[in-house]
């Protein structure tokens, strides 16, 4: 049964993909419906595969020769993630409908999503790291293809490269990881890594373990490589909910949870994780700050909130960073479809140019707050439980300095979070253009997405029942819901945070009063604005591929004779090389 | 252990040479086909050579056959398209046909 469902998730988006190329760009209804019909068909298969877990491998498929065995696990952590990426997936297919309606290509467009929903399933149901690999290649073209999808705007087009050129660096190192997996123990199947990590040499699995760190934290956009998330803003709204927000920047998360087991033995791997983590978190909020650009904002927040994450784990809370990405994918991704809704009909993402739209818009207004309510961590919302989980990991396992800033960065959020909704919805209207709110296929998407994040935390315990049964090395305890939230009730933890949260609030709410500090940071301010000069790294390396590359030409010069010259001496070198050698 | 029949090494090394000294020296098209066409029949000499060191004559000499098959091939459509690099360009110098040096 489960092998079955595991098939119709990763397949029948990629049947979808191929039909709706051949419906044709003519044919605009069908491949509506097509892309529709076909991702949530996938969605609901992986809804089944939630009641088909288990920790054995269910596929095993004999590729032959090196490559070894593709296998396919069902386990918790998998089939959780498969099902926000085909569920989320599915709700941004249908928002699709009303945000792209008119566009040119859909063709390309749904087809790429579609390829990348059964990628992005494949990606985490494997358990062959070099098959792993190859779908980690695949949502990473799809991230491209998609973010450079008006492909006439060169912003676009750049944005696209980077973010491709950024996330290979990752996909080298998980490359790496593969192989020197396969050296190790003759297969590719981690499992067995997991399993016992003491079958592999020690030096060995702590160079597989930065490795992963490296793979992840560009594959998050983590620090040091957060830069190519902003500029990722290009793509189609959907796009990023569904890609830059809810799923693939997810997928380092997932290698780290997954991998945990396996490195947390390594010395130095942990505080590495946990320093990524907070600078990730800390240093995004202050630039979500002071960015003006809706979707920007959101960017720098989903940067700041997979911090959260990463450093939860690095704390040894697998669970608290799984329960904050299950929150944080349905209140992000709800949260970008709501802004999706405003820029479609405002027509601009510069949110200087909104204000006070909250009366033409009731519903994207409401949900937007829902969301927001979330992503600051007020209490009920599911962002309040998981945010709650993860700085309570931290106070626990990790460092009490990583924890203060942690704090910090949730106070942050809780500012820049109420910054934007007053800027998008509140204040002065800042032009008399008429407005319309979210259309018919719009509210599909976001109502359920709004519930999700009003009631998703009631999940808490079948979540941890779920990941305790099929992963026995994760050490995760199976608890109740009750149990999760008397645990957050009850600590003390809880109300520090909550403390520095309003703190957060009352300092927007004064925001007047405060000029004078907002006067004594401005360098901050200037430095957030600069993006604290990673975007000046970027150029100087981007300048000196090309500046090597130019030089590098003068030894291209197209003649024969010097070409053959250079063939007789690498030859002559050869054979002195053979002859020195005996 | 057989012995290596230095005369034929010899002969190969230096239809070799003549070969690659042409290469590095002319900028003529028909010249470049010319001296590909000699380092090939070196190549071939040193196959029929191989098979004899290594006892198998058959396999050696049979490989070199093949090679003289698809080395004429490849001399006439060299030469085809030089005729054709000519009537286009008006040149054969090697130098002077760069069109597609970026």
């Amino acid at each position: 049964m489960a092998s079955i469902l595991i098939y119709l998730v990763i397949g029948l988006p990629w049947i979808g993909a191929l039909l709706v190329w051949l419906a044709g760009d003519k044919r605009t209804t069908v491949q509506h419906i097509l892309a529709i019909l076909f991702s949530v068909a996938s969605g609901i298969a992986a809804v089944a595969l939630l009641f088909n877990t288990s920790s054995t491998t269910v596929i095993n498929l004999d590729a032959g020769g090196v490559f070894g065995q593709f296998t396919f696990v069902a386990d918790g952590l998998a089939v959780f993630l498969a099902v926000v990426a085909t569920v989320i997936g599915s709700l941004a297919v249908i928002f699709s409908v009303d945000y792209m309606h008119g566009e040119k290509s859909l063709g390309r467009y749904y087809a790429m999503v579609l390829f990348f929903i059964g990628g992005m399933a494949g990606l985490v149901l494997t358990s062959n790291l070099l098959l792993m690999f190859f779908f980690w290649e695949i949502t990473a073209l799809c991230s491209y293809a998609l973010i450079a999808f008006h492909n006439d705007d060169p912003k676009a087009v750049a944005g696209g490269i980077k973010a491709l050129i950024i996330t290979q660096l990752g996909g080298v190192g998980l490359l790496a990881g593969a192989l020197l997996l396969f050296s190790q123990t003759g297969s590719y199947d981690f499992n067995r890594m997991i399993a016992d990590p003491g079958i592999i040499d020690p030096r060995i699995l702590s160079g597989m373990a930065f490795g992963c760190l490296v793979a992840a934290a560009a594959k998050s956009a983590q620090f040091p490589f957060q830069t190519w998330l902003p500029d990722a803003m290009e793509a189609p709204t959907p796009i990023s909910a569904l890609i830059h927000a809810a799923t693939m920047v997810n997928a380092g998360v997932y290698l780290l949870a997954r991998f945990f087991p396996a490195f947390k033995g390594v010395p130095g791997w942990t505080t590495a994780v946990i320093l990524v983590g907070m600078i990730s978190a800390i240093l995004t909020a202050i630039m979500a700050l002071v960015a003006n650009d809706l979707k920007r904002v959101l960017a720098y927040s989903t940067v700041s909130q997979l911090g959260y994450m990463v450093f939860a784990i690095g704390c040894g809370g697998v669970y608290a960073s799984q329960f904050h990405l299950f929150s944080h994918s349905i209140f992000k991704a709800l949260l970008f479809l709501a802004a999706g809704a405003v820029i479609h009909s405002v027509g601009t993402r510069d949110m200087r140019q909104m204000g006070a739209l909250g009366k033409q818009m009731p519903l994207t207004r409401f949900v937007f707050v829902i969301g927001s309510l979330a992503l600051a961590g007020i209490p009920v919302l599911n962002g309040f439980w998981s945010k709650e989980l993860v700085l309570e990991a931290g106070l626990q396992h990790g460092p009490i300095w990583a924890y203060a800033f942690m704090l910090l960065s949730a106070g942050l959020t809780a500012f820049y979070t109420f910054r934007m909704v007053y800027m998008v919805f509140y204040g002065k209207p800042s032009s008399e253009k008429h407005v319309h709110d979210a259309q018919p296929a719009m509210k599909v998407a976001l109502i359920p997405l709004a519930a999700g994040a009003l009631l998703s935390w009631l999940l808490a315990g079948p979540f941890s029942s779920l990941l305790h049964n099929s992963l026995p090395a994760h050490e995760i305890h199976a608890i109740t819901t009750t149990e999760v939230l008397m645990e957050v009730l009850a600590a003390p933890a809880t109300y520090i945070a909550l403390a520095v949260v309003a703190l957060g609030l009352i300092a927007w709410w004064q925001r007047q009063h405060l000029g004078g500090v907002a006067h004594a940071f401005r360098w901050l301010t200037a430095a957030a604005e600069n993006s604290f000069g990673f975007e000046a790294v970027n150029a100087g390396i981007v300048r000196l591929t090309l500046g090597a590359a130019q030089k590098l030409r003068t030894t291209q010069t197209g003649l024969l004779n010097w070409n053959i010259a250079g063939l007789l001496i690498a030859f002559i070198a050869v054979i002195l090389i053979l002859v020195v050698r005996g | 252990m057989t012995t290596i029949p230095y005369i034929d090494m010899l002969t190969v090394m230096i239809v070799f040479g003549i070969g690659l000294y042409t290469l590095l020296i002319t900028r003529n098209l028909i010249k470049v086909v010319i001296a590909l066409q000699i380092l090939v029949k070196a190549g071939m000499i040193a196959l029929v050579l191989a098979g004899r060191i290594n006892g198998q004559v058959m396999t050696g000499q049979s490989i070199a056959l093949t090679v003289i098959v698809a080395d004429t091939i490849v001399a006439v459509i060299a030469l085809a398209l030089a005729v054709q690099v000519k009537k286009h360009h008006g040149t054969v110098d090697l130098d002077k046909l760069r069109n597609l040096k970026g």
